[in-house]
């Protein structure tokens, strides 16, 4: 029998989040030039705002966080026989379609990702090709790091940390990315300003499109050198868009507007963290749970898997992702209502008393 | 003071309407990559159709319509693809084909007509005996508009002959059709005659159609099916693009039926411009909505001297090189701007001239 579907509570991720009325008033009366032949009047605004926010000197609007990821490491390894020290957990190497090796030439060396989202210092130290210059080694030229690590589930790499690595970079010549897709949610999570998460950072990777809700792009920050070069390369890739402030706007919407919200979605998630622990057969690891994402993990029954679990959800209107075979994502937003929480938490319930019984 | 802005510099700078301004804040949306943006679904059903392939997608750029399509065709290593020397593809994308996407180009002459000849095309194609030597040529390029030509249409009996060759060696045509609908306006020839031959098109909506932002590349379903990879990652993959996409929507709807009335202002300026002493412009070849003026020898003009004195009475242009123009007509120029334009030139010319003779 079919539950009809009464209400979409969307948890798939924090993209799905839809712009909002002062959005979309926005959008409608941005000021626009054409960005490629000069410069959108707004799109500088919100370059010059994130500049500020994460402490670098310039910044540049993209349509996407892979672009920036991609355009970051190709900028910073722009000689041929390039390394690019990163996690093996890491958005850019696993969710990236590997493009900055199909597309960029530039070669992955993983380093394992812990719990928390970090990497072995030692470990990164030992991954570092030295000699330089020897005839079997690519040249490292850059560290990544992923700041919430999202595979590990939200986690926030702490300023220590991130400024250690940063020291090991400077150390060896190289320089420092942070993928900071969610580093607003770091930011709020950890009560410190971007800026001095990323004080280490030689460039960073900021999405607009996620927990702060606007409709598309990203923002990378950097050196004025170094967003010279992204600029050029950005053309390069066909992220070279026009009247671009029609976007722009919706994002400086976004970041007046939801920033603060963020603070509200790791309290949902933390309870819909406890709720869902606390439902007979599923497990959740809520103290790991810092920002908005949860991990939810299934009893491994090869009868029931996480994707079997989805589609009984889905048939409620609950939309997650299967992570692995056992485990499933969920991601809150500010879309999300403390209502929905409620529904969500009744529907795990529904199907956790509905998982098969090992058969006999 | 307010100043009079005539901006001719491409068609590329066209603002949004209101209509498209109402459109893109009320537009439906959801994400383009979990799922699929029902706006921007709407948009590429509707280019298909016009284009007559069976499926579209909206990419970021025109350079990133190209670029998938050069590299999804090319998908071999050592492929090569053969395009006009003059061809916007191989001046004015920033060599991506190759430097990101491995592809090696071979360059034909582009004639004063924007076409390439036919037997040098079929010359051009590598002999595979010589695979030891030679890249694997996989790819024809054509361009409808040619920019570099001055906005020069194609006819779609030479792009069917393009197409046959390109069949007799089992190789793909892909048309940068940035200004395809140009192109179907001055030739009275519906746009997807214009493309039957070709399995690829990329199509500007930012241009001539005046969208903010954004192209739309067609072919086969298994074409896009693979575009669509290479998108994400080069990083095209956008959310909610459902905002673009409902201008792009309006756009065809109120701005094709323009396009007709940009070539007759492109005339008019055209010959108005070739009247002028010291001032040569080839009218005839003028087909479309661009426009190349030429200095002539011993007239003592510049185009930066041009440029200048233009900039100053708010008219802002392209120069091409030392001695000549570019000027690119689109909706958002009225036939006022064009005789503004003909009066402030008519007077720099003068004050040039008068000023070289002291």
């Amino acid at each position: 029998m079919v539950t009809p579907v009464i209400r979409t509570v969307d948890l798939r991720s924090d993209t799905v989040t839809k712009p909002t009325e002062s959005m979309r008033s926005a959008m409608a009366n941005a000021e626009v030039d054409d960005d490629v032949l000069g410069s959108d009047p707004t799109a500088v605004l919100l370059e010059r705002e994130v500049a500020e926010i994460a402490g670098k000197e310039a910044a540049m609007f993209v349509p996407s966080g892979t672009m920036g990821n991609l355009i970051s490491v190709l900028v910073h390894c722009d000689e041929r026989g390039s390394e690019v020290i990163l996690g093996d957990d890491s958005h850019i190497h696993i969710y990236e379609n590997g493009g900055v090796s199909s597309l960029g030439g530039v070669h992955p060396r993983t380093v394992k990702n812990e719990g928390d989202g970090t990497m072995e210092i030692s470990s990164i130290e030992a991954a570092v090709r030295s000699p330089k210059g020897d005839l079997h080694y690519p040249v490292t030229k850059l560290i990544c790091l992923e700041n919430t690590q999202a595979n590990c589930g939200g986690r926030c790499l702490p300023i220590e940390y991130i400024d250690k690595v940063g020291e090991l970079a400077k150390k060896h010549g190289l320089k420092l990315h942070i993928d900071g897709a969610r580093i607003f949610n770091a930011s709020v999570a950890l009560g410190v300003p971007v800026k001095r998460i990323v004080q280490a950072a030689d460039s960073v990777s900021i999405c607009l499109s996620k927990g702060i809700g606007a409709p598309v792009g990203s923002v990378i920050v950097g050196s004025r050198k170094f967003i010279t070069k992204a600029r050029w390369l950005r053309k390069t890739l066909g992220g070279g868009m026009r009247q671009i402030g029609v976007l722009c706007a919706a994002a400086l919407v976004a970041l007046r507007e939801n920033v603060a919200k963020l603070e509200d979605d790791h309290k949902k998630a933390k309870i819909l963290a406890e709720g869902l622990n606390r439902i007979e057969r599923l497990k959740v690891n809520v103290a790991a749970v810092e920002t908005n994402i949860i991990y939810v993990d299934l009893p491994e029954d090869p009868k029931f898997g996480a994707e079997d679990a989805c589609k009984s959800l889905e048939v409620l209107g609950v939309l997650v992702i299967p992570q692995t075979t056992f485990r499933i994502r969920i991601v809150l937003h500010h879309q999300i209502s403390d209502s929905d929480l409620e529904y969500v938490l009744s529907c795990f319930e529904k199907l956790s008393s509905s998982v098969p019984e090992e058969k006999v | 003071m307010v100043m009079r802005i005539v901006d001719l510099r491409s068609d590329t700078v066209t603002r949004p309407t209101n209509a498209m301004r109402e459109a893109m804040a009320s537009a439906e949306v959801d994400d383009d990559v979990l799922g699929y943006d029902p706006t921007a679904r709407r948009l590429e059903e509707e280019m298909a159709k016009m284009m007559g392939k069976e499926a579209a997608l909206f990419v970021p750029s025109g350079t990133m319509g190209n670029l998938i399509c050069v590299m999804v065709h090319c998908d071999v290593r050592g492929s090569e693809v053969i395009l006009g020397d003059t061809c916007h593809i191989h001046v004015y994308e920033n060599g991506g084909i190759s430097t990101i996407g491995g592809v090696h180009p071979k360059t034909i002459r582009n004639e004063e007509d924007g076409t390439m000849d036919l037997g040098a095309i079929e010359e051009a194609i590598r002999d595979p005996k010589g695979s030891t030597f030679y890249p694997s040529t996989r790819l024809i390029c054509l361009e409808n508009t040619h920019a570099n030509s001055g906005g020069r249409c194609l006819s779609a009996d030479y792009t069917d002959r393009v197409g046959e060759i390109a069949k007799r060696h089992g190789l793909k045509l892909h048309i940068d059709g940035a200004r395809i609908f140009n192109a179907s306006v001055a030739l009275g020839v519906p746009v997807h005659r214009l493309v039957t031959a070709a399995d690829s098109v990329s199509v500007c909506l930012s241009k001539g159609l005046g969208a903010p932002i954004g192209s739309v590349i067609v072919g086969s379903q298994s074409f896009i099916e693979k575009a669509k990879t290479l998108r994400k990652t080069l990083g095209g993959g956008m959310r909610q693009i459902g905002v673009l996409c409902a201008a792009a929507l309006v756009a065809l709807q109120e701005n094709l039926p323009k396009l007709q009335s940009d070539h007759k202002k492109t005339k008019l300026l055209a010959e108005g411009l070739n009247k002028m002493k010291g001032i040569r412009v080839n009218v005839a070849a003028m087909e479309t909505n661009m426009i190349f003026m030429d200095m002539e020898d011993g007239s003592r003009l510049t185009a930066e001297k041009l440029r200048k004195s233009l900039t100053e009475h708010g008219i802002l242009v392209i120069p091409e090189n030392s001695s000549r123009i570019r000027m690119v007509i689109h909706h958002q120029i009225t036939a006022s701007d064009v005789h503004y334009t003909l009066s402030c030139l008519q007077q720099a010319v003068q004050t040039i001239q008068e000023s070289c003779q002291n």
